[in-house]
């Protein structure tokens, strides 16, 4: 039976976890002491060993399941990373620690740091920001130190329709006005739009590239130049960096300052929501801008630098960002290797155009038949009555796969949005691809299977709505 | 190493049925020519067993392990065995954010859990399913402060940890928000009410209060947040979520909201990271929440379940409307929390509390009898974590610690000029009554 811990019995005799071996010292002032006790059960390590395993049973997740959740980028996470980051040499130092003690922490972050640059093209990164919106965050706040350095006076962010959610959030939360940009019939930028909405106080424009429909944004030399020319710069939101390692770097076609997410792209494990680290990466003139401290190198000694703090947009977070997360990415990346870390995009793009190939005719392609390394469908037209792009991705639960992401981007109706990437065989991509074309027929033959799924998760379908009308949020 | 599984003669059909020669032809089709990178310069990769060799070389470099007498923020606590077993498990570790409800509810009953021990923990009613880390749960904190007041000048204690400092003031730096610094009073290392009172108007819209404080010493928040709601001000409070055990909790002083970090239970320093910041509120502000919060449904057929919730307060609905950005969390670290409480259980979060401060004071009072040290705060209150003045010489004293694998205290001396020789101890329940003796014992003798 599905039981809450509350809903378990005490049952624990004397199994203590920790024992005080100096004399108790408790008594304190009454406005002090709490009153209160807690109402969380004291159970045997045998009940909650049950209870959580229980509870793991009930996921699916990448270890059990192909997970072709779009723009998440859920490759393989490598299990000598996990072994690695749990050394107790690294798990068991003090953020405040003498820097002569924790040379080995700080040699991985400077080479992940140099590593990164050299994939993205920029001259500098901080390892600080701990997520994907974070580093957005960090990023934009960089170019709005930028600006007040230079005196000039830019308050609004260009963000096109198509992005995550997190760009506009972000935007606003760096204290910009947020101007949304239309994408034109191919999903993607035109020059066109952008001049029209391009204003002297535009500071920058925000842009995923590939985009969320998993298209090359193939005018962005002119879209830099427009708008370089008009002094504002230029994000990157570095979410599908999957797709370019190797082959493109930001920096070179015109980027000024990215985010990127390290818990996607070098295949650190997303934890059920985390936790990430999303690195920022600027050119060389906005170094000084960077969050502190920095690590530095002088004299083969790895130094933890607060620089210039004057220009520093100062601290995201405590102490120097997710450390674990940062190493796994840094062995992912010397397990690659360079010419590897190639390979793998070009796998992913391979994969993502593999089953694109075979559902083409079956469902709309907005963006057309070619794409990066992923690519977002129209179910809209496709399916039989009433059913809806929801109900196919829940069938795909009852077929044992995680549903792709659905509904983003927002410009494309019924939107589903696929991303096998490179750690996935050909034959689970025949099943797959088998499975989602079943289900479009499904949808026409049997609507109601559609309606009624997922039947084989622990649970059907949940009501979302009483969930938020009447919101119980603990026990 | 490469992780891919597909070979050549996969790769030649999958290549056939897209109707292209090769993934350049693909690319080409696709990226103009111009914007091609050269190859990367980066070495070859290694084989698992070359990679495992050159981190064990890494970690070589690193003096781990210590007895650890420091804090400020980041503690070394025991973490039980069963922690490392669930959250290593790759059924949760290798999950998304539970997305798909019906195929995610081992993640979402997790963070039900969760929350609902953060609730039980603070007694307010509702706490969202992680922050990163506990310096970002405080200037989220501020923001949901400034959001629900409508008043943009915030009163926060300059006892409040510096890196939590450091952060709201970058999170409020572009803001239309005011941070207004309290001092804390320089012979008790508390806040003074009257000062406090002094300083509160109609337009403050929140005070934030750390207790314990970033050095140690516990404040009287009863007070404090009387005065506060006297002006009508809300009260934030930043704790330490080991000190609940036996300290007053943010509900039974009226806190509006708490915030702060959960490192401390079931998570290693790491670093510094990764940890998990949790944030917890009233009913009142549960719609303005920042982050995921999961709450309890139904299914079809009349089963409990859980799923993502209030989600139009969101980024992916609500875009720069949404209550923050923040969409990735530490939801693993925040799990390691809940499994770290569960194992605890009610007595054990008492007994937690009450061996820290018990330990802590045995070493205050065998300090204290040194010659050479004084305290700093001599009759403040502390929980486990103190302040020592010393005649001695700082930095031989770390030395001399060091060389017998001792993390000693944290110099203040190095943070601000007015701390200078001041040295700065946590005593968490690991640390055994041998080890403090033979600290005491060190210190005695530098
Ligand atoms: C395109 C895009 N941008 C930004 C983000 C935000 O990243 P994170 O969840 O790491 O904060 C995501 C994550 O889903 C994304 O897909």
């Amino acid at each position: 039976m599905n039981k809450l811990i509350n809903e378990i019995r005490s049952n624990r005799n004397t199994d203590r976890v920790i024992k005080c071996d100096v004399p108790l010292d408790i008594e304190m002032d009454v406005r002090y002491k709490g009153q209160k006790s807690t109402n969380i059960p004291n159970l045997s390590e045998n009940t909650l060993l049950r209870h959580f395993t229980n509870l793991s049973r009930r996921n699916y997740a990448l270890s059990t399941t192909f997970y072709p959740l779009g723009s998440c980028t859920m490759k393989y996470n490598p299990v000598v990373n996990e072994k690695i980051a749990a050394f107790e040499e690294f798990s068991s130092v003090h953020p405040y620690q003498s820097e002569e003690t924790v040379q080995g922490s700080l040699e991985i972050m400077y080479e992940l740091e140099k590593s990164l640059c050299e994939v993205s093209g920029m001259d500098n990164f901080t390892l600080q920001p701990a997520a994907g919106a974070h580093g957005e965050y960090a990023g934009l706040l960089i170019i709005a130190g930028y600006f007040k350095s230079i005196k000039e006076k830019r308050t609004k962010i260009i963000v096109p329709d198509s992005a995550h959610g997190t760009n506009p959030a972000s935007a606003a939360l760096a204290g910009f006005e947020i101007i949304s940009l239309k994408s034109d019939e191919n999903g993607i930028v035109s020059p066109e739009n952008l001049k029209a909405v391009l204003t002297k106080d535009v500071a920058c424009m925000m842009m995923t590239v590939p985009n969320t429909l998993g298209v090359f944004e193939k005018n962005i030399a002119e879209i830099s130049e427009i708008l370089h020319q008009n002094g504002s710069l230029l994000y990157y939101d570095g979410a599908n960096l999957n797709a370019v390692m190797g082959i493109v770097k930001p920096a070179d076609i015109g980027f000024d300052v990215m985010h990127i997410n390290l818990h996607k792209t070098f295949a650190t494990p997303h934890g059920g929501g985390g936790p990430g680290a999303g690195p920022v990466g600027v050119k060389a003139f906005l170094k000084d801008f960077l969050p502190v401290p920095v690590i530095v190198k002088e004299n083969n000694k790895f130094k933890i630098s607060f620089g210039d703090k004057k220009k520093s947009i100062g601290k995201m977070k405590a102490f120097f960002g997710n450390f674990p997360v940062l190493l796994k990415a840094c062995a992912y990346i010397k397990a690659l290797g360079g010419a590897g870390l190639k390979e793998a995009s070009e796998q992913a793009v391979l994969n993502a155009n593999y089953v694109l190939s075979s559902l083409k005719d079956k469902v709309s392609i907005p963006a057309g038949s070619v794409c990066m390394h992923e690519f977002v469908l129209s179910s809209k037209g496709h399916l039989g009555d009433g059913v809806k792009t929801l109900d196919v991705a829940k069938k795909l639960l009852d077929y044992g796969y995680y549903a792709p992401t659905i509904y983003f981007p927002l410009i494309v109706e019924e939107a589903m949005m696929i991303e096998p990437t490179e750690t996935e065989s050909k034959q689970v991509l025949d099943e797959f691809t088998d499975v989602l074309l079943k289900i479009i027929e499904e949808s026409v033959s049997n609507p109601e299977i559609l309606h009624n799924a997922p039947v084989n998760t622990y649970v059907s379908r949940l009501n979302e709505v009483e969930a938020a009308r009447k919101p119980k949020l603990h026990w | 190493m490469n992780y891919i599984p597909v070979n050549e003669q996969d790769r030649k059909e999958m290549l056939d049925r897209i109707g292209v020669k090769s993934i350049e032809e693909l690319l080409a089709l696709q990226i103009p020519e111009s914007l091609r990178a050269k190859k990367l310069n980066l070495p070859e990769g290694l084989s698992e067993q070359e990679l495992s060799a050159l981190f064990k070389n890494y970690a070589g470099k690193n003096k781990s392990n210590l007895v650890c007498f420091r804090g400020a923020g980041v503690y070394d606590h025991f973490v039980p065995s069963l922690v490392d077993e669930i959250t290593g498990r790759s059924e949760f570790s290798t999950a998304y954010t539970p997305y798909q409800a019906e195929a995610s509810q081992g993640t979402l009953q997790a963070i039900f859990e969760y929350q609902s021990m953060i609730c039980e923990l603070t007694g307010l009613d509702c706490a969202n399913a992680s922050m990163y880390d506990g310096a970002t749960a405080v200037a989220e904190a501020v923001l949901l402060a400034v959001r629900t007041s409508r008043k943009n000048k915030i009163i926060i204690s300059s006892g409040v940890n510096p890196e939590y400092l450091s952060v709201v003031e970058t999170y409020t730096k572009n803001l239309d928000v005011e941070i207004i610094k309290i001092k804390i009073d320089e012979k008790t290392g508390a806040l003074d009410k009257n000062v406090l009172q002094s300083m509160l108007s109609d337009d403050i819209g929140a005070v934030v209060v750390q207790s314990p404080n970033f050095f140690g010493v516990v404040e009287d928040m009863l007070s404090l947040s009387e005065t506060a709601k006297n002006k009508n001000a809300l009260f934030v409070t930043i704790v330490n979520p080991a000190s609940l055990g036996i300290l007053k909790t943010p509900c039974e002083y009226n806190a509006d909201i708490a915030a702060g970090e959960g490192q401390v239970f079931g998570n290693r320093m790491h670093l510094g990271g990764s940890t998990f910041g949790f944030l917890a509120v009233k009913k009142a502000l549960e719609w303005k929440i920042p982050g995921r919060v999961v709450g309890q449904t139904v299914d079809k057929n009349g089963k409990r379940g859980f799923v993502l919730t209030l989600q139009s307060r969101e980024q992916h609905i609500r875009r720069e409307k949404a209550t923050s950005n923040i969409c990735t969390n530490a939801a693993l670290n925040a799990f390691a929390g809940c499994v770290y409480m569960a194992c605890l259980g009610s007595s054990g979060i008492k007994e937690l509390a009450e061996t820290n401060i018990s330990k802590a004071r045995y070493a205050f009072n065998a300090i204290k009898k040194l010659e050479g040290f004084e305290p700093l705060f001599a009759n403040s209150l502390f929980f486990n974590e103190f302040v020592f003045k010393t005649v001695k010489n700082v930095k031989k004293i770390e030395k001399a610690l060091l060389k017998e694998n001792i993390l000693g205290p944290l110099n203040l001396g190095a943070f601000d000029k007015k701390y200078k020789n001041c040295l700065m101890f946590a005593v968490t329940e690991k640390r055994t009554k041998q080890e403090i003796d033979k600290l005491t014992d060190i210190l005695n003798r530098a």
